[in-house]
């Protein structure tokens, strides 16, 4: 079931490496200068604080 | 080293810097400042802009206000189409952040559908998750889903919960080894070319002499003006997410990590930038 496709590192596909190369250039590009910019969706965001 | 588990969350985390302005025509009581914000690239625009509806609101009154739209030069941006798509086919290859124009009148009921509520926005997402399910398995998996489940992927993509969607949505991507595949591709390819909106239509993963369909396989006979012409010559760029696989990636591969939350594949086709 499902995933047939994955290989391990050691034979990643050219066309496989390309796309996560691209995809991190898209985070370079698209993301890393506007991390200060607000977020559409607010993530509840829980902090636990206190002592062990 | 990344593996394909990694690409579900960049995709799904995609983000475009987006300044919206308000149309320079609508009756304020006081200047408008722009927003700022991060658009996922798989949600709605409809869906992710309260806060800039509320924004915009507050220098209004009240009865200068109506359904608000979104315009990107001159275009009137569709919220049915996912953002990242609306982004790739308008505006990729221009400078960031991405400048939208929001609207509250003169509401253009020829290019937009009305979006009254959030409800319209699941009605659409979960209409399209059951085509792309009747393509894939003949709806098997989408009919055998509860209730709770098909809330659970809309509640997942709406507040943008990653692992509840996902929880769910691995079930829409199995299929059986000896298929080797889904039954057929729900993918659609926009062109800003073309007056047609997309094309769609069946496309299988795997050939009848068993061999793996690729990118390159379904553009050759959905849109061969896509391709790189004899003299290797690129004319247009095959954009899905904002980057460019190559045209050998294995279309069901392609299906099962860079589709949309609507289990369809959408790709953008756009001219070469020729400077």
């Amino acid at each position: 079931h499902s995933m047939g496709l994955s290989v391990t590192p050691a034979q990643t596909a050219a066309w496989k490496k390309q796309i996560f190369e691209q995809l991190n250039e898209r985070t370079k590009r698209e993301l890393d200068n506007f991390r200060h910019y607000e977020q559409a969706i607010e993530q509840s965001v829980w902090v636990k604080k206190g002592t062990m | 080293m990344a593996d394909d588990k990694d690409v579900l969350r960049d995709v799904w985390f995609g983000r475009i810097p987006t300044c919206f302005t308000l149309n320079q025509d609508e009756v304020t009581e006081r200047e408008a400042e722009p927003y700022y914000l991060l658009l996922p690239r798989v949600s709605y625009l409809t869906l992710v802009t309260d806060k800039v509806k509320k924004h915009f609101h507050k220098v209004m009154r009240a009865e200068d206000v109506e359904e608000m739209w979104f315009e990107y030069e001159g275009t009137p941006l569709k919220w049915h189409y996912p953002i990242g798509v609306l982004f790739d086919l308008h505006a990729s290859n221009t400078v960031l952040p991405w400048s939208i124009i929001v609207h509250f009148k003169n509401f253009p009921d020829r290019d937009l559908l009305h979006c009254p509520s959030n409800s319209v926005i699941e009605a659409h997402f979960m209409s399209s998750i059951k085509e792309a399910d009747a393509l894939k398995h003949k709806s098997q998996v989408v009919n055998d889903m509860q209730k709770k489940d098909h809330k659970q992927l809309w509640m997942g993509l709406q507040n943008d919960k990653f692992d509840q969607f996902w929880a769910m949505n691995r079930k829409l991507m199995e299929y059986s080894t000896e298929d080797g595949g889904f039954r057929y591709i729900p993918f659609r390819i926009y062109q800003t070319t073309s007056d047609r909106p997309f094309i769609q239509k069946l496309f299988r993963p795997v050939s009848a002499d068993g061999s793996m369909h690729t990118l390159g396989d379904l553009l050759k006979e959905m849109d061969p003006t896509a391709l790189p012409n004899e003299g290797g010559q690129k004319r247009y760029q095959v954009v899905i997410h904002g980057i460019e696989p190559l045209l050998e990636t294995p279309l069901q591969w392609l299906s099962e990590h860079l589709s949309h939350p609507d289990n369809f594949l959408h790709i953008c086709i756009i001219p070469t930038p020729t400077d």
